[in-house]
């Protein structure tokens, strides 16, 4: 069995170490598919630059929630509320995950295909913000949960 | 924004090329690719090529003059020539003069001119490295020198004529490069046997002077004609020129799509919501000072340097001066609404504005209470919402969309009655009571409008893609709204991020000791750039597409006139 101030530790693990990482895959992805197009067209990287800044974005949701259930650890005296600060980081974990994964996988494609045709930006852009979108939903959720603390 | 005519245009084969260079003169008119359309009128227009040896005769005399200009060491970019008048010959005629003309020019002689005058002065100077003894016979170095002096002279009356040549030179450039051009336009033109048809789009206000260019160069021996546009046929659009202070407004909304002919310009309006949502994620009063500041600097070096010589981003900096000062005027406001000072320091106090029911505006620290918080930005997400669909219905009336008008008025409705049923039961976490206590709010302010939205859709389009246009509302009310949860989440990261500084460098109660102003400094430094291009990219994209894809297309085309370059 887990001492509570332990897993509570562990939910602020999760909570700022996962979305590190998921942006960091997003921007080593986007940064290197906007590095190979800035030497053919570098007037583009204005416009491209929001893949990477979104990435950015995921670990700065990551330290807010971090920095929200730091706030708390001297609330961690039962088992119960210490479970919700562990949850709190997976949820705002898995919520920047899947975030990381869409801006990373849409990003680069948006990247190449504005290369390409410059006028579809607008429309491929879409794929980029809506998997970005997936990170605030869990920034939502994990907000209510250490509410709750 | 001008009203757009089509104008059909039926000339003689002689006179196209003349008609084409004096349009191209004046730059009001963008010529339509018709080859498209050419199977509607099989039979009777073919389509209309210019032959390809006039093509290659530009290329090739182009290449002729450049090489000129390079054997007599002249620099195109240094000369201004005055413009050339328009004739009324026919291209052909024009490249054969230019050809005719180039020839006459006297370039050869005095390239072999001054080779020989450069060889001489080698000559003389081997004549000056000689030993003494050699310099015996004087008579031949006289003589050498006596040649130099006249090749000398002969070079020098040519080279008082080379300012002329350069001049000559470089119109005959200009006057192959617009037959090229002439040549080019026509790709997209029609004929019959004699004649050639072409279609151009011309502003309202310079349809007259087109006609009468036409009427001039053909001597009258033309029909133009105007021709209304085709259900679904796009528009070029020519947008009013915006005030300087908002071209990076103009910048960020071009970047998302151009505006088509009916629609509302968002333009304007994006310079005042724009820096609303900024500055409720960035609120700040000490970091807005700094943009205000950092605006007004730029402000001022724009209209010192010129931009085409600033680099990439520096002109970019500099093109967005003012809009970092409206930006730092939104951050200081929302600042002082959340009693923020380089951070929750504690120097000022939060200012009430006003309170709506469960909806706090200002009056509280965010970083403390971040339930008001979300729930101010839900507040703040709907009414820009709303805007965004009041423009939707200024748009369907504009574009006499009576059929498509409801629409927005019951996602408005819709959006309006899911909040009051939120303000008044609770969110998901009491969902149930939205069906217990309140059922028949429920099916007044959620279900009456959803239903309405795609009986109305339906009418309008069809009945299958009303029911895809409920689910999409449906989910994209939900989800949109819950989208500007960011307002809340940014402005706590932006607390956060101060407020890590402000406890490293010791401030307490809004007391900054002196040790503690390097710290601020640097994390100013970093939030201002890191944070703020953060907050930058999140109002971009709350505006691209929750707000944009409420009313605006951005499927328009620009108006780009015919010009030669």
């Amino acid at each position: 069995m887990l001492d509570p101030s332990l897993t509570g530790l562990i939910g602020i693990l999760l909570a700022i170490g996962v979305p590190t990482i998921s942006a960091a895959i997003a921007i080593i992805i986007c940064g290197t598919a906007m590095a190979g197009v800035g030497t053919e067209k570098p007037e583009l990287l204005s416009k491209l630059i929001i893949t990477v800044v979104l990435g950015e974005a995921l670990a700065i949701y990551g330290l807010l929630i971090a920095f929200m259930l730091i706030s708390k650890l001297p609330n961690f005296t039962t088992m119960e509320a210490a479970s919700k600060g562990l949850m709190a980081g997976i949820i705002i974990a898995v919520g920047t995950g899947a975030a990381g994964a869409g801006i990373s996988y849409a990003g680069s494609s948006l990247i190449g295909a504005t290369a390409e045709r410059p006028e579809t930006y607008s429309s491929n852009v879409i794929g980029v913000v809506l998997s970005e979108a997936l990170a605030i939903y869990g920034l939502l959720i994990a907000f209510m949960v250490i509410g709750t603390i | 924004m001008t009203e757009m005519r089509k104008l059909a245009v039926v000339v003689f084969e002689d006179d196209v090329d003349a008609v084409i260079r004096s349009l191209g003169e004046a730059g009001i008119v963008q010529f339509i690719d018709i080859r498209a359309k050419l199977d509607e009128w099989k039979g009777t227009l073919t389509p209309h090529a210019v032959p390809a040896q006039i093509e290659s005769k530009c290329t090739d005399i182009l290449s002729r003059i450049d090489a000129s200009l390079k054997a007599l060491n002249l620099h195109p970019e240094t000369i201004r020539h005055q413009r050339l008048e328009i004739t009324r010959k026919r291209t052909e005629d024009v490249l054969a003069e230019v050809e005719k003309k180039l020839a006459e020019l006297p370039v050869e002689s005095i390239v072999e001119s001054s080779t020989r005058l450069e060889e001489r002065k080698i000559l003389l100077d081997k004549i000056g490295a000689m030993p003494a003894d050699e310099k015996t016979r004087i008579g031949t170095k006289l003589l050498e020198l006596r040649r130099l002096v006249e090749t000398e002279k002969r070079s020098i009356e040519e080279k008082s004529k080379l300012g002329e040549i350069r001049e000559n030179l470089l119109n005959l450039q200009e006057a192959v490069k617009i037959e090229r051009q002439v040549a080019e336009v026509q790709g997209e033109f029609a004929r019959t046997a004699k004649t050639i048809y072409f279609e151009v789009w011309v502003p309202d206000i310079h349809l007259k002077e087109a006609i009468e260019r036409i009427q001039k160069m053909t001597a009258g021996d033309c029909i133009t004609s105007e021709v209304s546009v085709g259900h679904g046929e796009k528009q070029p659009v020519v947008l009013k020129r915006v005030p300087s202070f908002l071209t990076a407004f103009e910048k960020l909304t071009l970047a998302s799509g151009y505006p088509s002919a009916h629609e509302v310009n968002p333009i304007p309006i994006m310079a005042i919501t724009f820096p609303i949502l900024f500055g409720i994620m960035f609120a700040d009063v000490g970091q807005g000072a700094l943009f205000v500041l950092v605006g007004a600097l730029l402000a001022y070096f724009k209209r010192k340097i010129k931009l085409e010589e600033a680099g990439d981003i520096v002109r970019y900096l500099l093109v967005s001066g003012e809009m970092f000062v409206l930006l730092g005027l939104s951050a200081m406001l929302w600042g002082f609404i959340f009693g923020e000072f380089f951070g929750p320091s504690g120097l000022l106090h939060p200012i009430q504005l006003g309170r709506i029911g469960p909806f706090y505006i200002g009056g509280f620290e965010p970083m403390h209470e971040p339930m008001k918080m979300i729930r101010l930005a839900i507040l703040v997400g709907a009414l820009h919402m709303s805007l965004g669909l009041i423009l939707r219905l200024v748009n369907n009336l504009k574009e006499h969309q009576i059929k498509h008008a409801p629409i927005p008025v019951c996602w408005l409705w819709l959006l309006w009655g899911g909040l009051l049923m939120w303000a008044q039961f609770g969110g998901i976490s009491s969902i149930s009571r939205w069906f217990a206590e309140g059922g028949a709010m429920l099916a007044g302010l959620i279900i009456a409008p959803l239903v309405l939205l795609v009986v109305f859709t339906g009418i309008a389009e069809g009945f299958m893609e009303g029911i895809g246009f409920g689910v999409e509302v449906f989910a994209e009310t939900l989800s949109h709204t819950l989208s500007y949860g960011r307002l809340m989440a940014l402005c706590l990261v932006h607390s956060v991020m101060n407020f890590l500084f402000l406890e490293l460098g010791g401030v307490e109660h809004g007391h900054f000791p002196l040790s503690s102003i390097p710290i601020i400094a640097t994390g100013t430094i970093l939030v201002m750039i890191i944070e703020g291009l953060i907050v930058f990219v999140h109002t971009l994209r709350l505006h691209w597409i929750e707000w944009f894809s409420k009313f605006y297309s951005g499927e328009g085309i620009p108006f780009k006139p015919f010009r030669f370059t």
